[in-house]
């Protein structure tokens, strides 16, 4: 007989902190994961494992070998964190990397220089506050890509973090579905917004009412970036709370039978699903969830109910909302000036009165996207239990959020993170760019990101001049892998390599918010010097030609196409004719 | 002679492969359609089944069987984990599900998962250090085998 799964465990005191909290369960299998992985690792080092044997089993639990030393990437699900977490991320900075690390676009955080012989201590270090590596790469489901929003966010229909626990433990080591033909990526969003990029994920999960109030879902499959970007296609409507794991496991069986093995480049659901076509996929996958209702996993509502226990809302205080700033206060002009843009830039909508989401900015001009020292984390982890009731949250964008503040306290956070240099006021900036690591980091990246990230960073150093140009979202791959999500960029950068140099190819018009879009590729790719003076010829074109202030410069893309702008680049240059 | 795991124990294998050769007591193991061909009153016990073979195809008639191999061709290779879990969970199949091929210790947790319960890894395997991998963990999130009985630990009243 089949023992029914386990999703949730039993009910025992909940934690304050709106975070799932592990039982001896899950501390069991984290520390046995570990026990594992020194095995591995042992034997791999004694010789008793070549490297192609322990290759598949460093990368399923995220460690590379990369271009100077290991990378080890650490999950952070669904991108949520308490203080506690945070801080045992700043210790692994400080005791086995040099002092910073990366966080990454699924949400993660990567260190870029610890010893293979010590990754199994920094696990155990890890699973000690509850966290892991586990399926943080290799042909695996991935991490849950989330709102970074949810649970706070004004325009959700519900908070989805209890199903991305549930989807969490349901992947975790899944015993039918660890040797996909593949990496695998679910995302999941309860906002029109869609701010997880759910369209270019393998599944993005739309948490949806029905007419009774009902939690349902509609199943998008097939999305994708990397070498063939694909925009996902809806495969299921409505989708009752009780099958989502169910049909879930009927998408992976098809993809798991069916999926290309022989090619790496064409072993991504989206191709099979491409292959097949839409209605041809759809049909299978109904097909199976129907022929394994016998057997697939059912959630039941108090499962559910259980789970969401762990994510009530934090004790917020009664608090009504505050005049937005602008102008008041006793500092001196210019500093106030500061706060205004750092709140109108850095700070969004709480759907309870009197709070605040404060997004904290990686994005430091002068600093790789995504990079956070040591003492920026220790720092965060402070502030985020003083005003935050002790959670962070992990952007995909790469930044961090702060999502409960009080308003009254916004104004002394501002001035913490400008000590930190967390405060810089560009978020949904031009220079709020998605970066990966590139060729400074990353074996498997054409071109360097970072150096371009700083040459626009400096090119584009005036806040007010930001400001000017609006909401633009850049997004900057070093290979066609696109860990920077170029292809969905208002404007993508993508490192090529051409006889040994570096060249980067611009695309325009791509989105993840609804509805995606993939940009075109403007034209030839442009050397590295010519990069940042390329996105300002751009911007000249857009500034001119934008009907107003309000049209956003992927509106005016959408509006003209992409001539005008091509026009502008690659014409010979009218300045010096 | 060649040894397996079965059910946490190393013992001699009783089947033979094509090119092998059959002695008193050994069974050979054609493939699922070279099986799936043969009339079905002169059908042996064992087949092999293959990545790509359909289990569909033995829906109706596993009643007969006492071996399916399942290859694992190559490193990486997991289609076999889905046949498993559709012979045993879909297709009720009982008999012997045996994983053969291109894996080492690290898989067998995840094999007997899914409902193996005999494995010949690569070649090569220390088979007595092999069996610790079926200890690796004492949880699992999932549902799965009962082949792994230990894994049943959960918490009350789930």
């Amino acid at each position: 007989m089949i023992p029914a799964p386990r999703y949730v465990r039993a009910a025992q005191e909940l934690p304050e902190q709106a975070v799932y909290r592990y039982d001896q369960v899950d501390q069991t299998l984290v520390s046995e994961r570990v026990a594992q992985f020194r095995d591995q690792t042992q034997r791999f080092l004694a010789g008793a494992l070549s490297e192609d044997e322990y290759r598949p089993l460093r990368l399923r639990n995220g460690l590379y070998v990369q271009r100077f030393a290991p990378m080890l990437r650490v999950a952070i699900p669904y991108g949520l964190l308490s203080s506690t977490q945070l801080r045992m991320l700043a210790h692994i900075a400080r005791r086995y990397d040099r002092d910073f690390a990366h966080f990454t676009t699924r949400q993660n955080i990567q260190y870029n220089w610890p010893r293979i012989q010590d990754v199994p201590d920094i696990l155990a270090e890890l699973a000690s506050v509850e966290m892991h590596a586990i399926q943080t790469s290799g042909n695996s489901i991935r991490n849950i890509t989330a709102d970074h929003l949810a649970g706070v966010a004004p325009d959700e229909i519900a908070d989805s973090r209890p199903y991305c626990e549930i989807i969490r433990q349901w992947s975790t080591l899944h015993p039918e579905f660890s040797y996909l033909p593949r990496k695998f990526k679910i995302a999941i969003t309860a906002a029109p917004a869609d701010r997880a990029a759910s369209e270019v994920h393998d599944i993005g999960v739309h948490l949806r009412r029905g007419a009774l109030g009902e939690i349902g879902f509609e199943i998008l499959a097939g999305g994708g970036l990397g070498r063939t970007p694909i925009i996902g296609h809806r495969i299921r409507e409505w989708l009752p709370q009780a099958d989502l794991l169910a049909y879930l496991e009927a998408i992976l069986r098809v993809y798991n039978r069916y999926g290309r093995r022989d090619n790496i480049h064409k072993a991504r659901v989206k191709i099979l699903m491409r292959a097949l076509g839409v209605a041809e996929f759809t049909r299978q996958v109904e097909q199976e969830f129907v022929a394994s209702a016998d057997f697939a996993p059912r959630l039941s509502v108090a499962q559910v109910e259980h789970m969401r226990g762990f994510f009530t809302p934090p004790p917020y205080e009664s608090l009504s909302d505050q005049p937005e700033p602008a102008g008041e206060g006793a500092s001196s002009a210019r500093a106030d000036a500061a706060f205004c843009a750092w709140y109108r830039y850095n700070t969004r909508a709480h759907k309870v009165s009197g709070y605040r989401i404060v997004i904290v900015s990686l994005k430091k001009h002068g600093e790789a996207p995504g990079d956070a020292s040591a003492a920026q984390m220790d720092g965060l982890a402070q502030l985020a239990e003083q005003h935050s009731f002790g959670m962070l949250r992990v952007t995909h964008d790469q930044n961090l959020v702060l999502a409960d503040v009080a308003q009254r306290a916004l104004r002394e956070v501002w001035q913490r993170l400008e000590e930190l240099g967390l405060a810089t006021a560009n978020i949904g900036t031009l220079t709020d760019m998605i970066c990966c690591p590139g060729l400074d980091f990353c074996s498997l990246a054409n071109a360097g990101s970072i150096d371009i990230a700083k040459q626009i960073q400096s090119r584009f150093d005036d806040l007010d001049y930001l400001y000017e140009i609006g909401p633009l979202e850049i997004k900057m791959s070093g290979c066609m892998n696109a860990c920077g999500h170029h292809h969905i960029g208002h404007i993508g950068i993508l490192g090529v390599d051409k006889h040994g140099k570096e060249w980067y190819q611009i695309t325009i018009g791509g989105s993840s918010a609804p509805p995606a879009a993939l940009g075109e590729v403007i034209g030839p790719s442009v050397p590295k010097q010519a990069v940042a003076d390329t996105i300002a010829k751009l911007i000249e074109v857009y500034l001119r030609e934008r009907r107003d202030e309000g049209e956003r410069f992927l509106d005016t893309v959408r509006r003209l196409g992409i001539e005008p702008f091509q026009e502008r680049v690659y014409a010979a240059d009218h300045s010096t004719a | 002679m060649r040894q397996i795991i079965r059910r946490r124990e190393i013992v001699n294998d009783e089947l033979r492969y094509e090119g092998e050769t059959l002695e008193p007591g050994t069974h050979s193991v054609p493939t699922a359609s070279q099986w799936l061909a043969t009339p079905e009153a002169q059908r042996g016990p064992a087949l092999l089944l293959r990545e790509t073979d359909e289990v569909e195809l033995l829906a109706s008639k596993l009643d007969g069987l006492r071996w399916i191999v399942v290859e694992f061709a190559k490193p990486g290779e997991g289609r076999g984990f889905s046949q498993a879990r559709l012979l045993r969970e879909r297709y009720g199949y009982e008999g012997e599900l045996r994983a053969r091929g291109a894996f080492g210790r690290d898989l067998l947790f995840f094999l007997a998962r899914c409902g193996f319960d005999a494995f010949e890894p690569k070649p090569g395997e220390d088979l007595d250090a092999a069996l610790g991998a079926f200890d690796s963990f004492s949880v699992a999130y999932q549902g799965g085998s009962e082949e792994i009985v230990h894994v049943h630990e959960r918490a009350p009243g789930l």
